[in-house]
């Protein structure tokens, strides 16, 4: 039977119990019992994201999330994808700043297979990995570079915030779909090195939930991970740390063939896991959240200036959290009339705080939002995996509604005061222009804020 | 080599015995009022979704105000005769509820999703506005303006200006499918508070409509909370309505949408095909998935895994609209975007597919695997509430039983390598597919001419 340690606690809402396990190798190990439902989600997080990515290498992590997807020793070409599919499963894998996950949900009786499958490419990997791996998923990642950012209205307006908002040489100053020149230039060689410094079951976190034996499911990982060596010699990633507020406004005009003028918005807010940022999700969600926020009642409901109008956080956890507005402007309306509303409101908001029946709204939006996130087996997983992986503890996840829940307005608008000042934010405007120049960059009028994530594949058809 | 670092190999394990899982079968029935009502008990899930169809289809908004239905659609949520727009959508959001509608083909859906504890709340919210909405001028004046801001953002979207071109190009002008479906700037500009009433009023009523409610309803009189609301909805009985023919044209042929500078070309390739009423749904099913479902599908195989010159093509068949007697019509497509230099050779290796296809067809291989990821994925894909909810929608909007999706799955299951080869053969085929291209005309106007895939034309985007 496995070795280490096994912790187990019953924690947070609806009676969800998670157990704990260290293998030897040091992959920690999360499983939670869920049996309504004849599925199982496994979710495996491994501790490297963009902002452990070098100069001039920008975008790797997010290739060699694709090159994981190419076969390892047991496993042929596609086929991760087509014995997952097969099984009646379903799988991708996201890279952000901060960590890269992979995951699989299962009819339950095919939860072996996954556990297999993750452990052969954790393993060996570098059996596969090849030039020609690389060259085409290269090409790939280059065209999903193309579809997401560079070929859409506003689509480069994310990386743009990025490199105003977090100063020169700040590991999270570039997204992780990296530039063009950069992926052009990722060679063979810095793909393995990436692979042996980073996929090691102790930079990694396992956790399978839903319809599931935890006796046997330990078993098995044992047996499939149990034997993957450790590796020690991962570099510190360098640190994000910076001081609470900018310190003086940033601000870029682009010019482009946009279908309207836009002001978005980044202002620089708490690391995840501190209360101060629970506080700033509150504040986010009551300013500019959902169609009775106070921007969205002012700018495009009374003013009518705006098309849409709203506020995202975009919560990081070794860096600054960021806030990110998005206003795009109704008809001939300039800029400075919708910055001028802003300004007040936020002015506004900071001086008074938020009325009781505003909590209580942000409150149940959130609430809503965790039921949402946790009502799935593979919501659960990945959650359990980002409070193990950011915070050292997944059973955060179970009471992260309770601490949302517990702040109070004062907080609320403490951070709004302390941190949505025009001194502590990035701004960028775009203004149309007729003809497209060199480099055609746009968007719709969706926020991208929560849609950061660069993956490996859309939606499987459906059988419809 | 040493890099390539050691660990115990296992044999790929087996199966395990698969749990039996079936697609919920709903409780039908009526309320007094002539209100259809779809429940569906599901353990867990403590977000309930609530789906309400109206039969209030594209087809019937007046001649020129193209854009009526949707306008009255978002005109739900601002304002009753209780609340205010701004108090409305505050109400609602207390209830940490969303209310999502829109208008299409077959009719007008309102999707609402609230936690179970709040769900009586959030129906009277859901009753009030179909029962008494407010219609006020000026916030119809405000959705009319903002409609009118969206779409200059739509034309400017690869993926929806190729939509909007497809329907122009397959249905003839005076089909209402040809048509936007929310509208032109010119019908929108038309549409006032007073044409939305006389939709509302013409078309909206609970005789001819119904909510389907899927969630843990463990504790909930859900007759007692939908009596004092939306069975407190009035109105006058059901009359009967036809759906007009619908007629395509697919010869082939390629439109080129002009965006000067495009990095990459937006592909939409269609034509029109049956709805599911028709006995060879599941094999097409079936076969478009092996074609382009996923991306280990035939399409993916070749253009993103062999040739790099996408991130992803998808073959895929949707419903437009359905009449109970089959006579309805489903879009079949291929949609994608590939690199502006590799437009040309993309679209060779398209068609080179499509033609081995119809030669050589289907392997067994696989026509198993897609089998099982389309049969097997139900638990899975219907874990949510809201998931159910809408699959037993479309089947009330496409006039289909409430045991459909339980029945395409058995149907699935027995569909062979030739029926599945045959059906994706014939949805389709090389010559009777009309080609969208949104992209830079200048460089791959030529190249796609020399594919001899139909007659090019070229038109601008705006």
């Amino acid at each position: 039977m496995p070795m280490g340690h096994t912790a187990t606690a019953e924690a947070g809402s609806e009676g969800l119990t998670v157990k704990e396990h260290r293998l030897d190798n040091g992959l920690r190990v999360v499983l939670s019992e869920d049996h309504l439902t004849p599925v199982a989600a496994v979710c495996l997080w491994y501790d490297v994201g963009s902002r452990h990515e070098v100069e001039g290498r920008t975008g790797l992590a997010h290739l060699f999330e694709h090159l994981m997807f190419q076969g390892s020793k047991q496993v042929s070409g596609n086929g991760h994808f087509e014995l997952v599919q097969g099984a009646g499963g379903s799988l991708n894998g996201t890279t952000s700043w901060e960590r890269t996950n992979y995951f699989e949900t299962m009819p339950a009786h095919q939860l072996e297979l996954a556990l297999w499958l993750e452990a052969d490419r954790m393993g060996s990997l570098l059996f596969a990995l090849d030039q020609k791996n690389l060259d085409n998923q290269r090409d790939v990642v280059k065209n999903e570079r193309r579809q997401r950012y560079d070929n859409v209205p506003y689509g480069t307006a994310f990386e743009r915030i990025f490199r105003l908002a977090y100063p020169e040489g700040h590991p999270y100053r570039h997204t992780p779909i990296g530039s063009m020149e950069d992926l052009e230039a990722a060679s063979l060689e810095d793909a393995r090195q990436f692979f042996r410094t980073y996929y090691a079951p102790n930079n990694a976190v396992l956790s399978v939930v839903g319809d599931i034996d935890p006796e046997q499911t330990l078993a098995w990982i044992e047996k499939y991970f149990g034997s993957i060596p450790s590796y020690d010699g991962k570099p510190q990633p360098r640190d994000g740390g910076l001081p609470d507020v900018i310190g003086e406004q940033h601000r870029e005009v682009v010019e482009e063939k946009v279908p309207a003028r836009a002001l978005m918005a980044a202002y620089r807010l708490p690391e995840d896991g501190t209360r101060a940022c629970d506080a700033a999700d509150l504040a986010l969600a009551i300013l500019g959240g959902g169609e009775s926020s106070r921007l969205y009642n002012r700018l495009v409901r009374r003013d009518r200036t705006a098309v849409t109008a709203g506020f995202g956080l975009l919560r990081l956890a070794g860096a600054p959290s960021l806030a990110w507005m998005d206003v795009k402007t109704s008809g001939d309306v300039e800029v400075p009339v919708i910055e001028a509303a802003v300004d007040e409101e936020l002015a506004r908001f900071a001086a008074e705080g938020p009325t009781a029946e505003e909590m209580e709204r942000a409150h149940a939006q959130l609430e809503r939002e965790w039921l949402d996130r946790l009502g799935t087996v593979a919501g659960r997983a990945d959650e359990l995996c980002r409070f193990a992986v950011l915070f050292g503890d997944p059973k955060l996840a179970l009471t992260a509604v309770d601490r949302v829940l517990d702040v109070t307005a004062e907080e609320v608008q403490e951070v709004a005061k302390a941190r949505l000042r025009p001194d502590n934010r990035a701004v960028l405007v775009y203004e149309p222009v007729d003809d497209a120049d060199d480099d055609a960059t746009d968007d719709e009028a969706e926020s991208a804020a929560t849609d950061a994530d660069a993956t490996t594949d859309e939606n499987e058809e459906s059988a419809k | 080599m040493t890099e390539l670092a050691t660990m115990d190999f296992h044999p790929q394990p087996q199966a395990g015995e698969a749990r039996p899982w079936a697609f919920p079968a709903p409780e039908r029935g009526t309320l007094d009022n002539g209100l259809t009502v779809l429940r569906c008990h599901r353990p867990g899930q403590q977000v309930v979704a609530v789906e309400v169809l109206l039969d209030a289809p594209l087809d019937a908004e007046p001649a020129g105000l193209d854009g009526v239905a949707t306008i009255m659609t978002r005109a739900f949520s601002e304002g009753t005769d209780k609340h205010s727009a701004e108090e409305f959508a505050a109400e609602l959001e207390r209830c940490g509820a969303t209310l999502d509608s829109h208008a299409d083909h077959p009719g007008v859906r309102l999707s609402l999703e609230v936690p179970v504890s709040r769900l009586g709340k959030a129906l009277g919210l859901l009753a009030d506005a179909l029962r008494a909405p407010a219609f006020a001028d000026s916030e119809v004046e405000r959705l009319v303006a903002n409609r009118l801001d969206e779409i200059p953002h739509e034309t400017a979207n690869p993926g929806r200006r190729a939509a909007k071109e497809l329907s122009k190009q397959l249905f003839p002008a005076d089909s209402r499918m040809s048509r936007p479906r929310q509208g032109t700037e010119e019908t929108v500009a038309s549409i006032d508070s007073a044409a939305v009433r006389a939709f509302y009023e013409r078309h909206v009523r609970p005789a001819t409509a119904t909510a389907v409610i899927v969630g843990d309803l463990t504790g909930v009189d859900l007759d007692a909370l939908l009596g004092d609301t939306l069975g407190a909805w009035t109105g006058s009985p059901a009359k009967p309505r036809t759906m007009p023919a619908v007629s395509a044209d697919d010869t082939g042929r390629v439109v080129i949408v002009d965006r000067p500078g495009a990095v990459q070309t937006q592909l939409l390739i269609g034509r029109v095909g049956v709805d599911r009423h028709d006995r060879v749904w599941p094999a097409q099913v079936l076969g478009t998935y092996c074609l382009g479902g996923t991306l280990t599908s035939r399409l993916d195989r070749v253009l993103r895994e062999e040739k790099g010159y996408t991130y992803g093509v998808r073959a895929f068949g949707q419903v437009l609209r359905s009449a109970p007697d089959g006579s309805g019509v489903s879009m079949l497509a291929i949609s994608g975007s590939v690199d502006t230099p590799n437009t040309g050779p993309a679209l060779d290796d398209l068609w080179t597919v499509l033609r081995t296809l119809a030669a050589e067809g289907l392997t067994d291989a696989e026509r198993d695997v897609a089998v099982q990821n389309l049969v097997g994925v139900a638990p899975l894909k219907f874990e949510t509430a809201a998931a159910v909810a809408s699959t037993l929608a479309d089947q009330v909007e496409q006039h289909l039983p409430d045991d459909y999706q339980s029945t395409l799955y058995r149907q699935l299951a027995a569909t062979g390598t030739v029926e599945a080869t045959a059906a994706v053969v014939s949805a389709f085929p090389v010559d009777r597919l009309v080609t969208v291209l949104v992209g830079d005309a200048a460089q791959i106007e030529e190249p796609v001419r020399a594919l001899g895939i139909g007659e090019v034309t070229v038109v601008p985007a705006e």
